[in-house]
C-alpha cells in the first residue's frame, strides 16, 4: 500500500545482488550493500565501468531482478505496485521495441497499457513524435529504424505516461550529437517541471552537463557520491580567466591584487568529469577491489598503433571527412519540416520541447516541486567579481577581451542556453 | 481490462506476422476448394460429402492446432528472449494480465481463422450437394444420412448382461481352481467379457437377436428411423453377403398377442456386405407411444453361417446439420483454447523450441489417447500396477481429442453432437485443465526473474 511518495524518490537499502551459476551457486556479486538515496526532483547520474552493477541496480528497482538481500524502493514502495509503476518511465539500455510495430503503434500500445483515454493518447503520441523528430516516419516499422531513431522512440514511450520518475539506462547511446543535445535539454526541462531522473550513462559529458548529483559504482559498491561541483572542484586553488592581455596588464593586475585586496573573475579550476571518472576507476583497480566487469585500460591494441607508409583507414576517414562540404550532412534528420531560417535551431527545439512540457491543450496533473537550481560556484565576498575594476584597468569592455570565451555556459537549462 | 486487450491486440499483430500463419492461411485457402473438386469417396454423393468434410475438418483442425501451438509457445518466450517484455512488465500491468492478454490474443486469432475456414468448408459442402449430378436416390440418402444430426442409441442392457455373465464365468473358474497362470483376475475377466460379447452377439442359422430401445423421441412423426450395423461371420460366405431379415417396431404387441396393433411393425429383408457399415430405414411411426422400439434380426438359412451383428445403433433425427456443424466447430475451438493455455503456460518457463516440442507432444498424445489407454490396459500385471499408479493420472490430464471427442466423426456420420457433450468438453478441457495450466503459468511468470542471468 502506497501512502505517500516516500522520503526519497528512489532509495535502496543495503541492496545486494549475487548472480549464481546453473546450479544456483553464488558466482558474481553484481551489487553489494548499495545504499542509494535520490531525492525528489533531482537528476542523479549513476556511473561506472562495464559490469559495475549499474544496470543490475536499475533492474532491481524495476523488479526485473529480485534482490538477493536488501530493498529497492521507488516512491516509497515496490515498483511492482501498479500505482507506483504508472508514475515511472523507463528506457532500458537497448530500446527493446517490437520490431513489427510502427512508431505510432508502439506508442499507442504503451499508452493503452497505461490506460490512457484515446483522445489523450492521440494527443500525446503526436506531441511525442514531433518532439523526437519522427513524425514523418511514424508509420514505418520500428525494426527498420537506426539505433538512434529507436532510442528516440524508446524515450518517447518512457514519457507517454508523463512520469514522475524517469529511469534511463544509456539514454543517448547511438544518438547523434544534436539528438543528444536535445535529450539533455529535455532532461533539464523535465527536472524544472519537478521530475526525478535517474540516469545511467557511459557518456560522462552528458552526465556532467545535466546531473545534480552523481555516484560512481565499481564492483557493485559506491565509490564516491556527491554533486558535480563537490566532486570536481579544486577548492584549494584559484584561477583568473582573462582574454589575451599583455604582460603589462598582467603586471597591473598583480599589483592591484597585492595593493587593492580586490577580487575578480575567480573560478575554481575544474577537471573534466571524464578524468575524474577514470581516476576513480584506476584508483579502485589499484586497490584490487573485486569486480565482475571489464577492466579499464588506456592502451590500444598493438595492430592499431603500428606505423605504416600506407594511409590507414582512420587517416582515409579523416581526409574524407575534411573534404566534405559540411558535417551537417552526416547528422540524422530529426525534423521533417524546414525550420524558419530566421529562427535559430535552438528555438525550434525549444518549441518542440515546450509542447511536451508546457502543453496547454492537455492538462497534465503533476505536482510541481520547487526545482533546486544546480549548485553555482560560491564566491566569497572577497573573491566576488568586480568586472568594472578589471575593465577600467584594461580600458576595454568584456566582450572585446573575450573574457567569457572560456567560461562554460551557466547550467540553467534554458533553451537559449542550450 | 484495457491493458489486457492492449497485450491481446499486440499478440494478434505478432501472430499474423508469423510466416507460419501465412502458410496455414494460404494452404487452407488453396487446398479446401481443391479438395471439394477432387474428393470422390466411394463414388456416391454421400461418400464424396463424407470424405470432403472428414478431410477438410481434419486438415483445418490439425493446421490450426499447429499454428496455435506455435503462436502460444512463441509469443511470450520471444518477448522474454528479445527483452521486449522489459518495457511491458515495468508498466502498470500485472503479470497475470500479460498472460491473460496473450491468451486472449491467441484465442481471438484462432476463432477468427476457425470461423473463416469452417465457413468455407460449410459453404463448399452445400455447393457440392446443390451442384451435383447424382441420381435422386443418392441425393435422398445424403439428405437423410449426412445433412442431418441424428441421435444414436445403443441397447443399454447389453454391456451389463455381458459383464454379469463374464463374472459368473470367472467365479466358476475360481471355484474350480482353474484360473490360468500368469494372468491377473482382471485380465481373465477382460478376456471373458470379450468371449461373452461375441457369444451374446452371435446369431446362429434360424436364430434371432433383439435390441430394445427406450425413450426414442423424434421431432417429427413423419421422420425416418435408421438402424446402423456391421456384420461379422464365423464362415465367410462365397459372395461376401449376409442375407438378413429385420423387424422394427413395438414387438411387445406380438409378445402379448394384442388384438389390433397400435403401431406398425415393419419387416425389411436386406443383404449386406460383411465388415461394412450399413443402414436400414423405417418410418418413425413404428415407435410406441412410450418411446419403445425393438429391432429384431433374423439369420436366414441362406447364410449357412453364424452371423455376428456389431455396433448396432438406432438413429433418428434430433437436430439440424447446421446446428451440429456449429457445435462441432465449437468443440474444435475448445481444443485450440486448451492448446493455447498449454503453450503459453509452457513458455513462461521454457524457451520456444522446448515449449513447442512439449506442447506438440501433448497434442499428439491427446490424438491417440484412447490407443495409449488400451495399450497400457493389456500390459502384464506388474506393469499394470505401475501404470495405474504413475502414468494413468498423467494420461487423465492429457486432452482427449480422439474417439467420441473427435468432432469430425459426428459430422461424417451425421450423428448429433449434443449440447451436453459440448458443455462437458468445455468443463473438462477448459474449465478444469486449461484453467489449471493457465494459473500455473501465471504463478511461474509472476515469480520468475524476467532479467535473470546465469553466470
Amino acid at each position: 500500500m502506497v501512502t505517500d511518495n516516500g522520503e526519497y524518490a528512489i532509495e535502496t537499502i543495503s541492496l545486494t545482488k549475487i548472480f549464481g551459476d546453473w546450479w544456483g551457486r553464488a558466482k558474481v556479486i553484481a551489487v553489494d550493500k548499495l545504499d542509494l538515496k535520490i531525492r525528489h526532483n533531482e537528476i542523479y547520474g549513476l556511473l561506472g565501468p562495464n559490469g559495475s552493477g549499474k544496470t543490475t541496480t536499475l533492474k532491481m528497482l524495476l523488479n526485473l531482478l529480485h534482490p538477493t538481500k536488501g530493498r529497492a524502493l521507488v516512491l516509497g514502495g515496490s515498483s511492482r505496485n501498479s500505482r507506483i509503476s504508472e508514475r515511472i518511465g523507463y528506457l532500458p539500455e537497448d530500446s527493446y521495441l517490437y520490431r513489427y510495430l510502427t512508431a505510432r503503434e508502439t506508442l499507442d500500445f504503451y499508452g493503452r497499457i497505461f490506460g490512457l483515454p484515446a483522445a489523450v493518447r492521440k494527443s500525446r503520441i503526436d506531441t511525442l513524435l514531433e518532439m523526437v523528430g519522427l513524425t514523418g516516419m511514424a508509420n514505418r516499422a520500428v525494426g527498420t529504424y537506426s539505433k538512434g531513431m529507436a532510442r528516440r522512440i524508446g524515450l518517447a514511450q518512457a514519457l507517454i505516461n508523463d512520469p514522475e520518475i524517469l529511469i534511463l539506462d544509456e539514454p543517448t547511446s547511438g544518438m547523434d550529437p544534436i539528438g543528444t543535445r536535445q535529450m539533455k535539454d529535455l532532461f533539464l526541462q523535465l527536472a524544472k517541471r519537478g521530475k526525478t531522473i535517474l540516469l545511467c550513462s557511459h557518456l560522462l559529458a552528458d552526465v556532467e552537463d545535466v546531473c545534480d548529483r552523481i555516484g560512481i559504482l565499481y564492483g557493485g559498491t559506491m565509490q564516491v557520491e556527491g554533486t558535480v561541483d563537490e566532486l570536481l572542484q579544486h577548492r584549494d586553488e584559484r584561477q583568473i580567466l582573462t582574454g589575451g592581455i599583455s604582460d603589462d596588464a598582467l603586471e597591473k593586475i598583480g599589483r592591484i591584487i597585492e595593493n587593492e585586496d580586490a577580487s575578480y573573475t575567480v573560478n575554481s579550476p575544474m577537471d573534466r568529469l571524464e578524468e575524474f571518472f577514470i581516476r576513480t576507476v584506476v584508483s579502485a583497480q589499484e586497490q584490487e577491489l573485486p569486480t565482475s566487469g571489464a577492466m579499464s585500460t588506456t592502451g590500444i591494441g598493438g595492430f592499431l598503433t603500428e606505423e605504416s607508409d600506407e594511409p590507414g583507414i582512420l587517416d582515409q576517414l579523416v581526409t574524407a571527412a575534411a573534404d566534405r562540404p559540411s558535417a551537417v550532412e552526416d547528422v540524422e534528420i530529426i525534423a521533417t519540416q524546414k525550420p524558419d531560417e530566421s529562427t535559430p535551431p535552438q528555438q525550434t527545439d525549444s518549441g518542440l520541447l515546450g509542447k511536451l512540457t508546457q502543453s496547454a491543450a492537455e492538462h497534465i496533473e503533476t505536482q510541481i516541486v520547487e526545482k533546486t537550481e544546480p549548485a553555482e560556484l560560491e564566491i566569497s565576498g572577497a573573491a566576488e567579481i568586480k568586472r568594472d575594476v578589471l575593465n577600467d584597468l584594461l580600458g576595454r569592455n568584456e566582450t572585446d577581451q573575450g573574457l567569457t570565451e572560456s567560461v562554460e555556459p551557466p547550467k540553467t537549462g534554458d533553451d537559449e542556453d542550450a | 481490462m484495457r491493458s489486457v486487450w492492449a497485450v491481446a491486440r499486440n499478440t494478434i499483430a505478432q501472430a499474423l506476422r508469423m510466416k507460419l500463419a501465412a502458410v496455414v492461411i494460404i494452404l487452407l485457402l488453396v487446398i479446401l476448394p481443391l479438395m471439394s473438386r477432387i474428393m470422390v469417396g466411394d463414388g456416391k454423393l454421400q461418400g464424396k460429402l463424407q470424405t470432403f468434410i472428414s478431410y477438410g475438418m481434419s486438415l483445418m483442425t490439425v493446421l490450426l492446432s499447429i499454428l496455435t501451438i506455435a503462436i502460444s509457445t512463441y509469443t511470450l518466450s520471444d518477448d522474454i528472449k528479445r527483452k521486449y517484455i522489459f518495457l511491458v512488465v515495468t508498466k502498470p500491468i500485472g503479470r497475470f494480465q500479460i498472460i491473460l492478454g496473450k491468451l486472449m490474443g491467441i484465442v481471438t486469432v484462432d476463432f477468427v481463422l476457425l470461423a473463416v475456414f469452417s465457413g468455407i468448408i460449410y459453404v463448399l459442402t452445400l455447393l457440392m450437394f446443390h451442384y451435383t449430378d447424382a441420381p435422386p436416390q443418392e441425393v435422398a440418402q445424403a439428405k437423410n444420412e449426412f445433412f442431418t444430426a441424428r441421435l444414436g442409441l445403443t441397447d443399454p442392457e447389453d454391456e451389463d448382461k455381458i459383464e454379469q455373465r463374464a463374472r459368473e464365468a470367472l467365479d466358476k473358474l475360481e471355484s474350480a481352481n482353474q484360473m490360468p497362470e500368469n494372468m491377473t483376475r482382471m485380465d481373465v475377466l477382460n478376456q471373458l467379457i470379450g468371449h461373452e460379447k461375441i457369444k451374446a452377439r452371435s446369431v446362429g442359422i434360424y436364430g434371432k437377436k433383439v435390441w430394445e430401445f427406450e425413450n426414442v423421441r423424434v421431432r417429427d412423426p413423419n421422420d425416418t428411423l435408421f438402424v446402423r450395423y456391421k456384420f461379422s461371420v464365423t464362415t465367410q460366405p462365397p459372395d461376401d453377403q449376409v442375407y438378413g431379415l429385420w423387424d422394427i417396431g413395438d414387438k411387445r404387441q406380438i409378445d402379448l398377442a394384442v388384438g389390433e396393433w397400435k403401431t406398425p411393425i415393419v419387416r425389411i429383408p436386406r443383404s449386406s456386405k460383411t465388415r461394412t457399415i450399413a443402414e436400414i430405414q423405417a418410418p418413425a411411426a413404428v415407435i410406441a407411444d412410450d418411446g419403445y422400439v425393438a429391432v429384431t434380426f433374423y439369420n436366414t438359412n441362406r447364410n449357412q453361417t453364424t452371423v455376428i451383428p456389431e455396433d448396432v445403433e438406432l438413429l433418428f433425427r434430433a437436430g439440424s446439420f447446421t446446428g451440429n456443424y456449429i457445435r462441432a466447430v465449437l468443440l474444435i475451438g475448445f481444443r485450440l483454447i486448451f492448446l493455447a493455455a498449454l503453450g503459453v503456460s509452457a513458455s513462461t518457463w521454457l524457451s520456444f523450441p522446448v515449449a513447442f516440442l512439449l506442447t506438440g507432444a501433448v497434442f499428439c498424445a491427446g490424438l491417440i489417447n484412447g490407443f495409449i489407454i488400451e495399450s497400457f490396459g493389456s500390459l502384464g500385471s506388474t506393469v499394470s500396477i505401475f501404470y495405474s499408479l504413475t502414468l494413468r493420472p498423467l494420461v487423465w490430464l492429457l486432452p482427449k481429442l480422439d474417439g467420441p471427442h473427435n468432432p469430425t466423426q459426428f459430422m461424417v456420420f451425421g450423428k448429433l453432437l449434443t449440447w451436453q457433450i459440448l458443455v462437458r468438453a468445455f468443463g473438462i478441457m477448459i474449465g478444469l485443465k486449461a484453467v489449471v495450466l493457465t494459473m500455473l503459468g501465471m504463478w511461474i511468470f509472476s515469480n520468475r526473474e524476467i532479467a535473470k542471468t546465469v553466470v
